[in-house]
């Protein structure tokens, strides 16, 4: 067995958690049930893929063997990378029926025809979902198996996401290969990334609860216990002030969970507008921002933000469109004519 | 006053972590060398003790102090003290230069209103910042204050203060392409966390502040309420959020950054002077 190969089997073993190693083995499937039998888990990880090493090398391992495991641990462990969503154009209205033997053989083709050193692995999940793994080498090199790029394709849709190797020129090359074996003729950036691979499919196939439900307001729940009030008038309109904004969100956000993302940035190219009175900038170009939201789970912390009192309700279409428009990176401009206030997104 | 950028080069772009500290007393300009000696050899028998501070290769710590003349405000004021501690690996005899592991340093720039009225036999260098292992900085600052009588407290940095931070420099002059003028919000007490961001260009958050600022070479609290008010309000246009709710946790510019933890960092040798000027005021309202 080839000793890069040993080491790189060896170092993707390491990143798995000792109890999730046997597991990802059997889904592997390339040691028999015998092999694993032998190889004791209860030791240290660093004796545990030496043993796994030796074991592969009694069946030959080749590289193509050892990215299909770096599938497996990337499709259990998605989260831990960046994903961004691309969507793919047809020129025609066609509906081809999707060959997944004809898909494999033109990628593959597109790729080497531009690069003879690459690394390309393929592996179908249950939901539609065709994983693919391509190393990256150079005309003189060897592929780095340390960096490859990652891209899930649902077939009967035209989305594609990518978690791009860092080596940027790579990704031209990718997409072009995607668009060839997918019989479409272009290919875009959405501007929509995350890390949960699952949320991102939520927004673009529109899994995820969406405006306008008609479910009956719920009673206010959790949150800040109002005070016992002598003055009955005060606390009933703070309550019919809570029940709007709760109703404002509900519309807005409905009441099931959000996609989770991570963050959303703005870049802002309107222009500052102020109270005539404070003798402050008036400048005929555009104030420049940029403007980013993070947070473990975006869109759940801006939907607390008007109950808790730091945001007006409705909050602004701005934050609440993400879902929607499949995005999270935007241009702000100013939107010219009737209606100065509103923003237009090129 | 303008400092030697040669001599202290070394204080830009370091993160330093800041404290207040009370004034010195019985400390003597004269006795650097005797001083340097003592804290080696109370680092030396604390690590003996067991409060190792590295793990793995034997480390010799070899403690220098010294003056920066340069660094000071007006004649009332101490010039600033360094203390730098470097490393030698032990038994290494082929490669046996010192490596720079930590430092700390005194100072007071403009700080009259402290050493004005301090007794006899006390030196007042209100402001400390360090840059290294934090388990050096307990050293340093326990050796210190046991020798000479003072105290060293974390200083924090209000929001009231960053927002002066960032209207100063915002409207400094910019030279080169500068970076952005940046305000990081955090948002508490909400079911997830909600950090924001807002950068702006810096030539129009300069634009800004020069069309708010009265009088040139004053600031008054009132034109940083103003100018943070405008940015408020542009913000509040576009994602109806009211950003004054939230909490201003760092300012970052072109001059220099701030963390409310108490951590800056200085970019621009020219505003280091008007930096420390205002951070030895936050110390000396710490102390005081």
């Amino acid at each position: 067995m080839d000793e890069t190969v040993a080491e790189y089997i060896r170092r993707t073993v390491l990143k798995i958690p000792r109890d999730e190693i046997k597991m990802m083995l059997q889904k592997w499937g390339f040691l028999s049930e015998a092999q694993l039998q032998t190889l004791n888990f209860h030791q240290i990880k660093d004796n545990i893929s030496q043993e796994v090493v030796q074991l592969c090398e009694e069946n030959s391992a080749d590289i193509k063997q050892a990215a299909v495991l770096d599938i497996i641990y990337n499709h259990i462990y998605q989260n831990k990378r960046m994903w961004s969503v691309y969507q793919m154009k047809k020129s025609g209205e066609e509906l081809e029926y999707f060959d997944i033997t004809d898909f494999k053989k033109k990628f593959k083709r597109r790729l080497r025809s531009a690069l003879k050193n690459v690394t390309i692995t393929f592996k179908e999940y249950e939901d539609n979902a065709i994983w693919i793994r391509v190393a990256w080498g150079t005309p003189h090199k060897k592929p780095n198996q340390y960096k490859p790029s990652y891209v899930v394709y649902h077939s009967q849709t035209p989305y594609v996401f990518i978690s791009s190797s860092v080596l940027k020129s790579t990704l031209p090359l990718l997409c072009q290969a995607l668009i060839v074996a997918s019989n479409y003729h272009d290919i875009r950036d959405m501007e929509l990334r995350s890390h949960s691979l699952n949320s991102l499919k939520d927004i673009v196939f529109k899994r995820y609860s969406q405006n306008f439900q008609t479910c009956p307001p719920k009673p206010l729940q959790g949150g800040n216990v109002e005070p016992e009030n002598a003055d009955i008038r005060i606390v009933e309109e703070n309550r019919s002030e809570k029940e709007r904004i709760h109703r404002l969100n509900q519309e807005v956000f409905g009441s099931g969970p959000q996609p989770k993302l991570e963050f959303a940035q703005y870049r802002l190219e309107t222009m500052f507008k102020s109270d005539p009175k404070m003798d402050v900038l008036d400048k005929k170009e555009p104030f420049r921002c940029l403007v980013k939201f993070s947070s473990p789970h975006l869109l759940e912390s801006l939907k607390f933000l008007a109950p808790a009192g730091m945001a007006d309700a409705p909050l602004s279409p701005l934050l609440t469109c993400i879902p929607h428009k499949a995005r999270n990176y935007f241009k702000i401009r100013e939107k010219k004519g009737l209606y100065p206030e509103s923003f237009v997104s090129p | 006053e303008k400092a030697d950028p040669q001599k202290t080069a070394f204080l830009l772009r370091k993160a330093w972590t800041l404290y207040s500290v009370t004034p010195l007393y019985g400390f003597r300009r004269a006795r650097l060398r005797d001083y340097a000696r003592l804290l080696g050899a109370f680092i030396a028998a604390e690590k003996q003790k067991g409060l190792a501070v590295e793990v793995g290769v034997e480390l010799d710590i070899k403690v220098a102090l010294s003056s920066l003349a340069d660094i000071r405000g007006s004649e009332l004021d101490q010039a600033a003290l360094l203390v730098q501690l470097s490393s030698r690996s032990r038994g290494s005899s082929r490669n046996s230069e010192d490596k720079p592991v930590w430092w700390g340093w005194f100072c007071s720039v403009f700080g009259d209103e402290l050493s004005e009225n301090v007794p006899e036999h006390f030196t007042c260098l209100p402001l400390f910042l360090s840059h290294g292992a934090e388990s050096y900085t307990a050293l340093v600052g326990s050796w210190f204050q046991k020798t000479f009588d003072c105290c060293f407290r974390r200083l924090a940095i209000s929001p009231l203060n960053l927002s002066w931070m960032a209207a100063m420099w915002a409207g400094c002059k910019l030279d080169r392409a500068a970076s952005a003028v940046e305000l990081v919000f955090s948002v508490p007490r909400l079911a997830q966390p909600l950090d924001i961001s807002y950068a702006i260009h810096p030539e129009d958050a300069k634009a800004l502040w020069d069309t708010v600022q009265k009088t040139p070479g004053e600031i008054t609290q009132e034109e940083v309420d103003v100018f943070m008010d405008c940015l408020y309000a542009h913000f509040h246009r576009h994602f109806k959020i009211h950003l004054s709710a939230a909490k201003l946790v760092k300012v970052s510019t072109a001059i220099a950054s701030a963390h409310c933890d108490g951590i800056v960092k200085i970019l621009h040798s020219q505003y280091l002077p008007g930096v420390l000027k205002l951070l030895t005021e936050l110390a000396i309202s710490q102390i005081q």
